[in-house]
């Protein structure tokens, strides 16, 4: 198919190829400066004094950058100890969400058995429940389990499965052609081997966003920790980022030099998962080629 | 496929181990206790913060120095989120033994069952008068005692000495009554062509919403009064709105508007940045002035009152420590709420904090203590005590705010007559009342 | 309807394609399948069960009792602490009788549905799009538009609180530059949703991260054969791009619209106490019902309230179902 290149229509289409990489780009370039801007804003805040913050009308950029905000209000609590348990915390919720839900949602797309749909229905359904009707009981049910105060009701459900994850890979799953399941079927292959070999990988953009997901999910969950931890050497970051908020003042160089602190891994885990978002990159599109 | 299940158990019992282990993992029968056998008493407060956190936990150590039956200790949870835990705690039989909540609805919080009644426990008669009157009836919920007062605040008026130097006005004279804050206000107006450079006043700017200055003018009665009448549309309240519209009116949504959310942001302030002349804020306020205010030179003084003859009327709030239905440990509990809400500790949270406290010695003798404008203008606060009145959630209709609220807005923005407003808000309420 | 055709028209270039490929080998093995087809019926029902079995487990564990309780709470006057008598269909009779601001708060929520999940739909889709694109630094790109889905709330909400303040606020500068005077956002009834929206707009990243996953499942010799037919860039993205990724565009509706319906801590932080805002404009469903359970301890009708919007949102939510067989296509075969 290559061969092409060499001729004089390729060259017309290049050169409109180029044309519309560089509009593209400046589109991509505006946009980025308008989402950035708040983005910004929170960064020169981190950097400023409390009496620079305080001041009318506030500055774009601060006086003095003030790097040891940083430094001081990691040392203000025990960032490092209740980042650790953040990330145990998180570790072990992204392994679930991601094999649980990956392993139920194959189950949806793929397999037939009676009563599918009638369980899908209640799969989305328990969406539809706002979740704060169901905050009591659900402390109640853990805390009969003599489950508070440790990090079991933020793990545990992780390996149950999730109705939002599971939709969306069933989603993605359903894509899956059937002829490839039949095929792999009468090379003797059964379900579980066709979701862990080539479900998975072949789905890895989707498995991976899930993961990205579920990586926030428990990297900025609050309510869970706030609810079933009762020890301050066990919280997690986004309750420590709480004690910048006073009742009379709140601490915003702190909060949001914090902030940014709490924020970076989430961004890195991103940057270096996104590379498998490459056009094409699914093998189901090659197999079609 | 059975490997998968395998390893997801065997993960899930690593992760309950793990925590298990954790050396916090509660007994759920036994009281809790530490190592050399003290009760540990869980008290649970919203102070995490580098200033407020410190000072809480040394009146906690002092206390736990103090004796050798009880460990209290002390947990910090998020502002606002820390009552939906409690609930959440009570709900499910194990809540903490001490909680530091809200003073405007432990009658509230008593009338749904979730503190305990602490009147088995005072058995000294005098200890009611060890706090300010105004605080000690909002703890009291049919004839009983569920929390005891920790600390308040109170609204000033603060002004600033510049802007009345500059324009022509006593510095040591601020506004006493509505008419005068008026004239005050237009003469520390600087206009260039139609954008202002300064406003002198606006009542919504600070902390004294409507509803306070409904109260200011109506001889400091609230939407309900003491027997649960509704008071919302007197002719008073009617006046008072009126008289915000006016300003509403005279200075421009736009101009207000422009402000408003620098006033909420807690970051920065027009008042500080002398944008503005005159606020009515909570005392505590002084201290953002202190720490940013560059040697600004400004005044405090009592809420302006509707006319001379009235009394300047202020709002308060502030927090309880009481005992959350079901402790483990109510009488341990009750032991460490009369020490915090004694006299040692409250003058030691009245210094470090510059909050007023609940406890009238203390506040006396903290006044007294401290230095220069810190004292002056904390006696300012504490002097005002006297006439700051509180708001508690009326318990059979809290929800009032809901119903009055959007009508007071639309009488701002000139949807509609206050006096109708103010009726129609009234009935809403009544009847929510008789629901 | 235009996604509908551009469905079947794939559907016909894929089977022309996969059959040259696999249609002898099939045959092949069509003879001996039929023998196995029995057990294996039963066997792929077990199978089906041993997937979902975490799910069941999940469901009956953690969620049956819950909802069961929170469901027979909505029939009670539960304050949560101390009281929960049966009272009979009290609850759901309030809401329709009595409670005024039952009404605001649906209406509110449905103008912020409205218009949020269309808005927000698109744009996700039109972002992944040109994040789809080989340009220099597009990680870079990427990554920058999906930040603001990582922040977490409460800190984003104060910080857009800043941003849309009427004078010094970030937006309202950067409209003055173009000569618009911008609203008063937060503080102006007619505003407050829209603000909401914008915000929502801002961190479409989320939704983009999706349909950047499924644009890597369209295959590019479909591209390639378009082009050869002599398709444009917009055709291509009409007949193409949008057809193929349409089981996400189902989920992103699907779900966006249960969001938007619970849509509950911007407003629960960006208003006063929670209060709803000027003239309520911001009481949305959630928020009334958060009040009502963790304010006034009217946990009962708080409940009632949950269910109810249950009944609506499944109502929509089967209509989307019915309707989604009608466009959303399915490489896969399964038509479901």
């Amino acid at each position: 198919m290559r061969n092409v290149a060499e001729t004089p229509l390729f060259q017309k289409r290049s050169f409109r190829l180029k044309c519309k990489k560089i509009l593209v780009s400046i589109i991509l370039l505006t946009g980025s400066l308008v989402i950035l801007s708040p983005i910004l804003w929170m960064l020169s805040t981190s950097l400023k004094t409390p009496g620079e913050i305080a001041q009318f009308p506030p500055t774009f950029l601060p006086e003095k950058f003030q790097w040891k905000n940083y430094i001081e209000a990691w040392n203000t609590a025990p960032f490092t100890r209740w980042a650790l348990n953040t990330t145990f915390i998180t570790f072990f919720v992204v392994i679930g969400n991601v094999l649980v839900n990956s392993f139920v949602a194959y189950g949806f797309a793929k397999i037939r058995f009676r009563g599918k749909n009638v369980l899908f229905i209640i799969v989305l359904s328990t969406m539809l429940i706002p979740g704060f009707v169901l905050l009591i009981p659900q402390y109640m049910l853990f805390s009969n389990l003599g489950w508070v105060n440790t990090y079991l009701p933020l793990i545990v459900p992780a390996f149950l499965g999730n109705a939002f994850y599971i939709f969306l890979l069933r989603q993605f799953f359903m894509t899956l052609p059937n002829e490839m399941i039949e095929a792999a079927k009468i090379d003797g292959a059964n379900h579980f081997q066709i979701w862990w070999k080539i479900a998975m990988p072949l789905m890895k953009p989707a498995v991976i966003t899930i993961a990205i997901l579920s990586f926030n999910g428990a990297w900025n969950d609050f309510l869970g920790p706030l609810l079933y931890i009762n020890d301050e050497k066990l919280y997690t970051l986004q309750i420590g980022l709480q004690t910048f908020k006073g009742t009379v003042q709140t601490q915003w160089h702190y909060l949001m030099a914090a902030s940014v602190l709490v924020l970076l891994p989430v961004v890195l885990i991103f940057f270096f998962f996104q590379r498998y978002f490459i056009e094409g990159s699914n093998i189901t599109s090659g197999t079609k080629g | 496929m059975k490997k998968i299940f395998v390893w997801a158990l065997t993960l899930i019992m690593v992760t309950g181990l793990l925590s298990g282990c954790s050396e916090t993992r509660e007994e759920s029968i036994e009281p809790k206790k530490t190592k050399d056998g003290k009760i540990i008493l869980d008290f649970w407060t919203f102070w995490g913060s580098e200033t407020r956190r410190p000072i809480i936990e040394k009146i906690v150590n002092d206390y736990n120095a103090s004796q050798d039956k009880v460990f209290v200790k002390h947990t910090f949870l998020p502002w606002g989120d820390i009552w939906t835990k409690n609930l959440a705690a009570i709900a499910a039989g194990k809540p903490a033994d001490v909680v530091i909540n809200d003073i405007n609805s432990v009658a509230h919080r008593a009338k749904n069952g979730q503190a305990e009644n602490l009147s088995q426990y005072i058995n000294d008669d005098g200890f009611k008068d060890k706090f300010y009157p105004e605080l000690w009836k909002t703890v009291i919920h049919e004839g009983d005692p569920y929390a005891v007062p920790f600390n308040t605040d109170t609204r000033l008026l603060f002004y600033n000495k510049t802007a009345f130097k500059e324009a022509g006005l006593d510095p040591n004279k601020p506004p006493k009554t509505w008419k005068e804050l008026e004239t005050y206000a237009q003469k520390l107006d600087k206009k260039k062509g139609d954008q202002y450079e300064r406003i002198g006043f606006y009542p919504l700017w600070g902390s004294f919403g409507p509803e306070s200055w409904m109260m200011n003018a109506d001889n400091g009665q609230g939407y309900i009064d003491e027997k649960g009448k509704v008071k919302v549309a007197t002719k008073e309240k009617v006046q008072a709105l009126n008289w915000i519209k006016g300003w509403n009116d005279r200075i421009g949504i736009d101009n207000i508007n422009a402000y408003k959310a620098d006033f909420g942001s807690e970051q920065s302030n027009p008042f500080i940045a002398g944008k503005v002349a005159m606020m009515v804020d909570v005392g505590t306020f002084y201290t953002q002035i202190r720490d940013y205010g560059k040697d600004m030179e400004f005044g405090v003084a009592p809420v302006p009152a509707i006319s001379e003859s009235d009394k300047n009327w202020s709002q308060g709030g502030g927090f309880v420590a009481e005992i959350p239905k079901g402790s483990d440990n109510p009488e341990e509990a009750w032991e460490f709420i009369k020490y915090l809400t004694d006299k040692e500790a409250q003058t030691y949270w009245a210094t470090k904090n510059f909050d007023n406290v609940a406890n009238k010695e203390a506040s006396e003798k903290a006044m007294n203590m401290l230095k220069g404008t810190d004292q002056e203008i904390y006696k300012a606060t504490v002097e005002n005590l006297d006439v700051t009145k509180l708001h508690p959630v009326p318990v059979d209709s809290p929800d009032y705010q809901s119903k009055i609220n959007p009508m007071i807005d639309s009488v701002l923005l000139g949807e509609r007559k206050a006096s109708d407003a103010l009726k129609d808000a009234e009935e809403s309420v009544e009847s929510s009342v008789g629901q | 309807m235009f996604i509908y055709e551009g469905g079947k028209k794939m559907d016909s270039v894929y089977v022309k394609s996969e059959n040259k490929k696999s249609s002898k080998a099939v045959k092949k093995q069509k003879m001996e399948k039929r023998h196995f087809i029995k057990s294996l019926r039963h066997r792929e029902e077990l199978a089906g069960y041993l997937f979902i079995a975490p799910w069941i487990i999940g469901f009956l564990f953690l969620m049956l009792g819950p909802l069961l309780f929170s469901l027979y709470a909505s029939f009670t006057n539960y304050n949560i602490t101390s009281q929960m008598k049966f009272v009979g269909f009290e609850n759901y009779k309030r809401m329709f009788t009595f409670d005024e601001l039952f009404w605001t708060s649906l209406w509110n929520t449905l103008y912020y549905v409205v218009f949020s999940v269309p808005i927000t739909t698109a744009g996700a889709i039109l972002l992944a799009v040109f994040l789809n694109q080989r340009v220099p630094g597009i990680k870079w790109y990427r990554t920058l538009f999906y930040l603001p889905a990582v922040l977490s709330g409460v800190g984003v909400y104060l910080l857009w609180m800043q941003l849309l303040s009427p004078s010094t606020g970030l937006v309202n500068i950067a409209l003055s530059w173009f000569g618009i005077e911008g609203p008063a956002w937060l503080y102006s009834p007619e505003w407050t949703k829209p603000a909401l929206i914008l915000m929502k707009l801002w961190s479409v990243g989320g939704g983009m991260l999706l349909y950047l996953a499924s644009l890597q499942g369209v295959p590019k010799t479909m591209y390639e054969a378009a082009e050869i037919d002599g398709a444009g860039t917009f055709q291509k993205f009409f007949k193409i791009t949008l057809p193929m990724i349409t089981p996400v565009i189902f989920f992103d509706i699907v779900t966006s619209l249960i969001g938007g319906f619970q849509i509950f801590q911007e407003a629960y932080v960006m208003t006063e106490n929670g209060d709803g805002g000027p003239v309520n404009s911001l009481l949305f469903y959630n928020l009334h019902m958060w009040n009502n359970a963790f304010e006034m301890f009217n946990m009962g009708y708080a409940s009632s309230m949950a269910w109810m919007l249950f009944v609506i949102v499944m109502l929509l939510t089967v209509i989307n179902l019915k309707i989604g067989k009608k466009w959303v296509y399915y490489e896969g075969g399964d038509q479901k």
